[in-house]
């Protein structure tokens, strides 16, 4: 305790010692943090946004009005039989209808009274499993068109291509960005270190003089390089407290949808995440920086 | 014995030869004048003792430890059984007198009311008890140095090293210096004191080491500065 004592005090008078030095430190820590936070929680948004788009693919296969019931029933089937198929549903011309209807009602400029034949065809409405199948599953739909049964078919899979093409674009880019902050902010931590090393060389060497453990003559450096890493969680959480709640609702109205459940457990996590991750990159800076500078 | 050298030689990686040969052997109690001119090896043979710097070649125990082979680790431990003085003080200018003495103690893991009442031995001992809370600034040359000596000691060092401890200070208060370490020696500590003051030595006849170019030419029981 004792030791504890004596070290945690050390460290917090040299991170004041030269308080320029580490608050632009702390506040490099703090961006790095922010990035990698705004990095963590794009992906989690991105992936959930796939996720929900995943669940509302559809194939809807149109069937010619002629089809023979049996053939529709062997074709629903088949389809039924794919392991990337969900769920199969039969929407018949009627039901088809109620449903125009239903949407005309809500939106007015659809002048539907007119109707009194019915356009719409029989469908079968086939969900998947997952979105990497649609356009296998769609291809081999697709050869049927026109053969008697199938009258047309209307897929969407490009959205979710997109979606998968932007996520993995902003795994590699943001991991890169990410890896050079964390160069940066390194470096910073190193150099503040070791400035405070400097400022203390009459000190260290009194210590080392009077018979000081190693141990009495690192650790508070350490330390304060584990303060400007927690300072920075700090400051890079606070940032985000304050920004999260109008950009989740902007991306509400946006969307449509939630991208990222934004729950106490996560927040949590991400919280620990931070800090943890800013201990670390403190303390590791601060190590290297003493064991350069310390030698001897 | 609590100091043994033999056959040390200690060379800079530049060549420079800054000891040769040196057996010595120092016994508790004792009380010895380092003489010699500048470069002869005084400095080098007080950082071998306190393990700052390792020699060429022989070995070197202090009470009982060979410094040479000990553990990296095992150096503070060293350390804290000698105390060293210099002649330009070493203290740290933005603490006061007592919290310097207390630093020494503080760093090497003391609890905190064996500093406060070491501090306070060590303070009464230099009789500076009334100057604790002054700033090094504020303190005359002497004073400085019996706060370094009082740093030196808080740790009952078995060895005191002092290097040219009177160099920066006037005759009156280099006698005032010499005779604080007469009582250090009184109680029990062993001195070991690099100087060039020849009315000191000549006049307190005590044991002389005589150092020339890194090789002990003369070491005498109740010696003079020169021979």
């Amino acid at each position: 305790m004792r030791r504890i004592g004596y070290v945690v005090a050390a460290a917090w008078q040299g991170f004041w010692r030269n308080p320029v030095m580490s608050v632009a430190s702390t506040l490099t820590v703090a961006v790095m943090l922010l990035l990698f936070a705004f990095f963590v929680m794009t992906d989690r948004g991105l992936q959930a946004a796939v996720g929900i788009l995943e669940s509302k693919v559809e194939l809807v296969v149109y069937l010619e009005d002629d089809a023979k019931p049996t053939d529709v029933l062997e074709l629903r089937r088949r389809i039924e039989n794919d392991p990337a198929v969900e769920a199969v549903a039969y929407i018949s011309k009627e039901q088809a209808l109620e449903r125009l209807k239903e949407i005309a009602r809500r939106r007015p400029e659809l002048a539907l009274e007119d109707v009194t034949t019915n356009p719409l065809p029989n469908s079968l409405e086939v969900k998947l499993a997952s979105a990497q199948e649609t356009r296998r599953v769609s291809g081999m739909l697709r050869e049927e068109v026109g053969k008697g049964v199938i009258y047309d078919l209307v897929d969407n899979p490009t959205v979710v291509d997109k979606l998968l093409t932007i996520t993995r674009v902003l795994s590699i880019g943001g991991l890169a960005v990410l890896g050079m902050m964390l160069f940066v902010a390194l470096f910073v931590i190193v150099n503040t270190i070791r400035i405070a090393v400097h400022a203390r060389r009459d000190e260290i060497e009194i210590m080392k003089l009077v018979g000081a453990t190693d141990w009495f003559v690192r650790w508070p450096f350490i330390v304060e390089g584990m303060l400007v890493g927690v300072f920075g969680a700090i400051v890079a959480l606070a940032a985000i407290a304050a920004v999260a709640g109008p950009v989740a609702s902007s991306l509400v109205g946006f969307l449509d949808i939630v991208p990222v459940s934004l729950g106490p457990n996560f927040i949590a996590q991400l919280a620990a995440g931070l800090i943890g991750f800013a201990l670390l990159v403190g303390g590791a800076g601060a190590t290297f920086s003493v064991r350069t500078h310390l030698a001897k | 014995m609590l100091i043994a050298l033999d056959d040390v030689s200690k060379q800079y990686p530049n060549g420079t030869e800054a000891l040769r040969d040196i057996d010595l052997r120092i016994d508790a109690g004792e009380f010895v004048f380092i003489v010699g001119s500048s470069g002869a090896g005084k400095s080098t043979l007080n950082r071998l003792l306190i393990r700052e710097e390792l020699p060429s070649s022989g070995s070197v125990v202090i009470d009982g430890t060979d410094v040479v082979r000990m553990k990296r680790s095992q150096v503070p431990f060293l350390r804290r059984k000698i105390g060293v003085v210099f002649q330009d003080f070493k203290l740290l200018p933005n603490k006061t007198v007592a919290e310097n003495v207390a630093f020494a103690l503080i760093v090497t893991d003391h609890p905190a009311r064996a500093v406060r009442e070491e501090t306070e031995r060590a303070l009464a001992l230099v009789n500076l008890t009334q100057r604790r809370t002054h700033f090094p600034r504020e303190l005359s040359g002497g004073e400085q140095q019996r706060t370094a000596i009082a740093r030196a000691l808080v740790n009952r060092p078995r060895i005191l090293i002092a290097d040219e401890p009177t160099g920066n200070l006037d005759p009156v208060t280099t006698w005032e210096i010499i005779k604080l370490l007469i009582r250090v020696r009184e109680l029990g500590t062993t001195l070991l004191i690099s100087t060039h003051n020849a009315e000191i030595v000549n006049a307190l006849r005590q044991r002389v080491l005589h150092l020339d170019h890194g090789a002990i030419v003369r070491d005498e029981r109740q010696g003079r500065y020169a021979a």
